[in-house]
């Protein structure tokens, strides 16, 4: 919402105050002012010129040569090459020595002829010329004929008046008028609002038959009046500035009245063409269906019944409170008016709005609720104005309907009563509010209150909708005493632990520890495109391909909800590995969607996922040591360290996977206390190409937090350090190769007995020395006693229980 | 025999550079060595000689032995340093520096801000992206077709089911969850989703925080002095904070809390379009009817809250221009975090 000073200043007293300490007030008080300029600046010596004659130029066919009084004793000869100049126009003249926003303006010689000065157009005084006519910016500048030949423009056009654009919150659709913002300003410095209410008039004789009818529960008021006699011309000069001040495109007397009242009193009007309206005969009515109107920007609109219009016994004329109709616009020939003054359900107006896809100013006000009280002033202005300015006479009574309008009438102000306590206003914000402050911020409001019994009733007038509830006039209290009136203090009540769940602190531990293992956190979007499902070569049937669409998506890149990590973390690889970072370890802990069913019943599961993708070498490069590719093992490893660290390492299984999206020999699923936790693989080199890219190994590793959260260690109890040394026995197995070692591991576990301490592998061999099919498995056994030192005989109980075993369960044999 | 004795040591230590060390030990100082076979003469002496010859001959011993354990140290530390020179290495070589992972900064700020409000006593909580119409607005004071509906352009996936358009859902779910307990104190960090172009200010997904205070005699001067804290442990010890009067559905009163600028620190500059003032963050004390909604008492409890934009303070406190930096995931700007203590 865009205002100017000098046009607020008509409707509460501004004296002693700058724009600067009301903008910055403004701003205080709630209403933010984001904008606040001059309509132009750098404007100096520019006068109003009258062109007494305007010749050809000698010596060039696109100059002329004018001859300009500009109120001094002598005229002023200048050159000027607009092709719109001509003897008799009043024009903006800048002198020389002038200066203009693009720079000064001195003397010159065009073609031999000195000029005196420049005739000027609106774009170089500085105006905003997208929302001139045509005729306006196209050559200089023509002023009415009735401009005072040797004033300054800066005081003619006032362009030194101050634009203020306010950002409003959208409860306080009250100033999207003057009239809002000047009891805004009135309550900032305690000053009266000095605006009139226009009395609606009736003429003796009413030569025009106007009826008007509501006809829909959609239309709570309509006031109709028709003006006469009218001549379309532009609008004054003073209130086209103003419009084109606050962003509106002067058009032409009727509309920029209408326009102008709407800025003024916040309710939007419509004028109608009366010839166009069939038997004088307004209804307003839901739409029909298969309905159609051209509206006024010349778009066929197909109406629906959910729509409101204004129509006369024959055909629909507008679309309420969105657009007029082009069959019934003001045009040249038009000599009488409907100005339509009306109340339309704002829901509907919105809705409506929203489906044609048309915005306005009119819209945007009726969508927020209109005050009922400004209804029939406004039209009562519009008439007035259009009398003064359009050469117009009143030609029918006001028409009225609707039961909004039967209240307003009587009275100026229809008010609903809020009540506030100084005691709860006091508890509310923490410092004390007493009567008297809450009765004089109720003055300085311009609302009636009085005081009973501690509590403060107020009559809040229908301009304030957005004040309802006690609450809502504790901080008009705050607001009007100032926000920088409240004390810092600290809540009082009981002290409290804060902390995080268990689910929030194994995020944080799995996030540092990746972080550690040298991994890079990422953070992706969750909408993916559909086609992922292909690239990652989901089956048909496989579950992850139940994607929720969202309805409304801004692309199809990003139209459905991921239900893997993976195609977001191959996003971001593909981002860096076209920017040649080709070592990447990325990970996030992110969320996925799981619906129960598609179309979506209700909300999906989500579950939160560790995903990490891994490319390039194992080690940051370095003169000191051969550089070696990542494998299985590295990524491995890492996912073992952190389960480790989250305490649940000892219970994980590796099986070979057939995640679709991973190598055959190269992946595998990831188990603990007999539920699924995770997966970890090669990725396979197609589904790397499918997302750009190729010539790189890749890796993926993802663990469910879900699953992991009930296997996370909660406690530790310290194993006591043993008192006597260990003792290690080496075996060299060979056994078949694809055995898994894991295997071999499991059944050395279950029969070397209770001295058995620990066994891992320390070497894996296959190569001429065992059979091709074979390989040899080294493990290192320890075994301990927590009583005694071992002997000899001690082990070799234990070491030929092992032996057995895995002899008969694998036909291993020692390596000799 | 003392001269004898003397001439010995004289001999003893003038060789003992041009021998091998251990020779030079058997030879004077072995059990067959000069020094005994001397000593072994001392039998045939007299009474009287005999402790005279006895001092002499310690004190020869002494002196081999100190010259022994001498030259044996510095023998030892030359061919010490023999090794070492040997074994010199390029110390300005860079070493083998593992890689260096980092937090993304969306996750920083959202730790850095869950652990200020953990100290003040708050949990943190969560909640689900998708949302019911129910709690991201009806129980939030924002009823169907309510124009404020339009401040947050939402995805619907149904008619009933959207992506949340805040984090403030999880504020509805817990009081109706919580209820009638108190006191009420929740941190909540998460995604949000508005259907917005995505553009250098703009994202279709972002990241809020917010928190949430429900108990007997909670005031707005509560809230500031929160706020205040806030801002000083984010921001500095000697931040400034404003509060302005503003509107959301879900509180009344409301406000906005703007900071000192923290680039020009109040003078005016680009960043804070000269106003001296940078806007943070919105809050409010909690409206009743949402209070009401989550089955409350509004006559005897009040409440706060205070929402914030992850991205908005991750871009003032990293001076990043864009806010699709944090999504491209640029490794070249992920890893600048890395430097970052706090």
């Amino acid at each position: 919402m865009k205002i100017t000073w000098n046009w607020l200043s008509q409707y509460v007293d501004l004296q002693g105050l700058t724009p600067e300490q009301v903008a910055e007030d403004l701003t205080n008080a709630g209403i933010p002012v984001e904008y606040l300029a001059p309509v132009a600046t750098g404007i100096e010596n520019v006068v109003v010129g009258h062109v007494k004659s305007a010749n050809q130029h000698p010596n060039a066919d696109r100059l002329r040569v004018c001859t300009v009084a500009v109120g001094a004793a002598e005229d002023l000869t200048i050159v000027c090459g607009a092709a719109n100049v001509a003897a008799g126009q009043r024009v903006p003249v800048a002198l020389a020595g002038a200066r203009l926003p693009q720079g000064p303006i001195g003397k010159s010689t065009l073609r031999g002829v000195a000029s005196e000065g420049m005739i000027c157009s609106a774009s170089e005084l500085g105006l905003d010329v997208r929302l001139l006519p045509k005729d306006q910016t196209t050559g200089i500048f023509v002023l009415p004929a009735d401009a005072p030949v040797g004033e300054s423009i800066v005081e003619y056009l006032e362009l030194s008046d101050m634009v203020m654009e306010l950002e409003l919150t959208p409860n306080r659709s009250d100033c999207l008028s003057l009239r809002g913002v000047a009891y805004e300003v009135a309550a900032l410095y305690s000053r009266k609002v000095s605006m009139q209410a226009p009395q609606l008039r009736t003429p003796p004789q009413a030569e025009r038959p106007l009826k008007v009818e509501i006809a829909t529960d959609r239309c709570m008021a309509y006031a109709g009046q028709v003006v006469s006699g009218l001549s379309l011309r532009p609008a004054p000069l003073w209130m086209q500035m103003r419009l084109l001040a606050v962003g509106v495109r002067p058009i032409n007397n009727i509309v920029d009245i209408t326009n102008y009242v709407m800025f003024e009193w916040g309710q939007p009007l419509h004028a109608f063409d009366y010839d166009a309206i069939a038997g004088g005969h307004i209804i307003v009515r839901d739409a029909q269906r298969e309905e159609a109107l051209v509206t006024l920007d010349g778009q066929a609109r197909a109406l629906e019944p959910a729509m409101t219009v204004i129509a006369d016994p024959e055909k629909a004329l507008g679309l309420a409170g969105v657009m007029g109709g082009e069959s019934s616009e003001v045009t040249a020939n038009t000599r009488a008016v409907v100005i339509e003054s009306a109340l339309f359900d704002p829901l509907q107006t919105r809705r409506t709005g929203k489906r044609l896809q048309l915005r306005s100013e009119a819209g945007m006000r009726f969508e927020k609720g209109i005050d009922p009280a400004a209804t029939l002033p406004a039209l009562a202005r519009a008439v007035e104005l259009l009398c003064a300015y359009g050469g117009g006479a009143i030609a029918s009574g006001p028409r009225l309907a609707g039961a909004a309008l039967a209240d307003a009438n009587t009275r100026h102000d229809a008010v609903r009563q809020v009540a506030v306590r100084a005691d709860r206003a006091t508890a509310v914000l923490g410092f004390t509010v007493d009567i008297e402050q809450i009765l004089s911020v109720c003055e300085r409001l311009q609302f009636a209150a009085r005081e009973e019994n501690g509590t403060v009733l107020v009559d809040v007038p229908s301009r304030r909708p957005d004040i309802r509830i006690e609450e809502d006039l504790i901080e008009e209290i705050a607001r009007l005493i100032g926000y920088d009136h409240i004390p810092a203090t600290m809540i009082a009540g009981s002290l409290t632990a804060g902390g995080l769940s268990n689910e929030q602190q194994l995020t944080r531990v799995a996030t540092d520890h990746l972080i550690a293992l040298g991994m890079q956190q990422v953070v992706t979007y969750s909408f993916v495109t559909p086609a992922v499902a292909e690239r990652t070569r989901l089956q048909p049937d496989d579950e992850l391909r139940r994607m929720i669409p969202l309805l409304h998506p801004l692309s199809e890149e990003r139209s459905v909800l991921r239900t893997m990590m993976l195609p977001s973390l191959l996003e971001v690889a593909e981002y860096n590995v076209n920017r040649r970072q080709l070592d990447l370890r990325l990970f996030e802990i992110g969320t996925v969607y799981l619906p129960e069913s598609l179309p979506l019943q209700k909300q999906p599961t989500e579950r939160r996922v560790i995903a990490g993708l891994l490319i390039g070498q194992a080690q940051a490069p370095s003169p000191l040591s051969e550089s070696r590719s990542i494998d299985f093992f590295d990524v491995k490893g890492m996912v073992e360290s952190l389960l480790k660290r989250i305490g649940v390492d000892a219970a994980a299984q590796y099986t070979r996977s057939m995640a679709p999206f991973l190598h055959g020999g190269q992946a595998a699923d990831i188990t603990a206390a007999g539920s699924p936790i995770g997966v970890i693989g090669k990725l396979r080199q197609e589904v790397c190409a499918n997302f750009g890219i190729d010539l790189t190994d890749a890796f993926y590793f993802e663990l469910s937090v879900e699953a992991l959260l009930p296997l996370i260690r909660e406690r530790l109890h310290v194993v006591e350090l043993p008192r006597f040394p260990g003792t290690l026995r080496d075996l060299a197995l060979v056994v078949n190769r694809a055995l898994p070692v894991s295997e071999l591991l499991t059944a050395v576990r279950s029969v070397a007995g209770p001295l058995l301490d620990d066994v891992r592998v320390f070497d894996v061999y296959t190569g001429e020395h065992v059979g091709i099919e074979e390989k040899s498995v080294a493990l290192r056994l320890s075994f301990r006693s927590r009583e005694r030192t071992l002997t000899d005989e001690d082990l070799q109980k234990p070491i030929a229980a092992v032996l057995d075993a895995v002899t008969i369960a694998y036909g291993a044999s020692l390596r000799g | 025999m003392k001269n004898k004795l003397l001439a010995l040591r004289d001999v003893a230590l003038l060789r003992l550079e041009q021998l091998d060390l251990e020779a030079w030990r058997v030879e004077y100082l072995g059990k067959k060595g000069e020094l005994a076979t001397v000593l072994r003469g001392m039998a045939t002496l007299s009474a009287e000689e005999r402790p005279v010859i006895g001092l002499v001959a310690n004190e020869v011993r002494a002196d081999l032995e100190e010259a022994f354990v001498a030259r044996k140290a510095e023998l030892d530390s030359r061919q010490a340093a023999l090794r070492e020179q040997a074994e010199t290495i390029d110390v300005t070589l860079a070493g083998r520096t593992p890689y260096l992972g980092a937090e993304h900064p969306l996750r920083k700020v959202i730790r850095r801000i869950e652990d200020i409000f953990i100290g003040f006593g708050f949990t943190v909580e969560d909640g689900p992206e998708v949302e019911l119409d129910r709690y991201n607005f009806e129980a939030l004071n924002l009823p169907k077709d309510h124009p404020a509906r339009d401040m947050q352009d939402t995805f619907y996936l149904t008619e009933e089911i959207l992506l949340r358009t805040h984090t403030s859902p999880v504020q509805a779910r817990t009081l109706e969850r919580r209820c009638p307990e108190t006191p009420i104190r929740i941190v909540v960090p998460g995604r949000v989703y508005r259907r917005d172009d995505d553009d250098a200010t703009h994202s279709h997904a972002f990241m809020q925080i917010e928190a949430l205070v429900v108990d007997h005699g909670i005031r707005m001067s509560d809230l500031k002095g929160i706020l205040l804290q806030f801002a000083r442990d984010l921001f500095g010890a000697d931040q400034e904070i404003r509060l302005r009067p503003s509107f959301f559905p879900f509180t009344e009163p409301s406000a906005e809390m703007d900071i000192r600028c923290i680039y020009c620190h109040g003078d005016g500059c680009s960043t804070c379009k000269h106003t001296g003032w940078i806007e943070i963050l919105g809050c409010g004390m909690v409206h009743p009817h949402v209070l009401e909604a989550g089955g409350y008492d509004t006559s005897s409890l009040t409440g706060f809250a205070i929402g914030m934009g992850v991205e908005r303070i991750a871009m003032l406190s990293y001076q990043v221009e864009d806010i699709r930096q944090f999504y491209l995931n640029d490794v070249r700007l992920l890893e600048q975090f890395a430097t970052l203590t706090r």
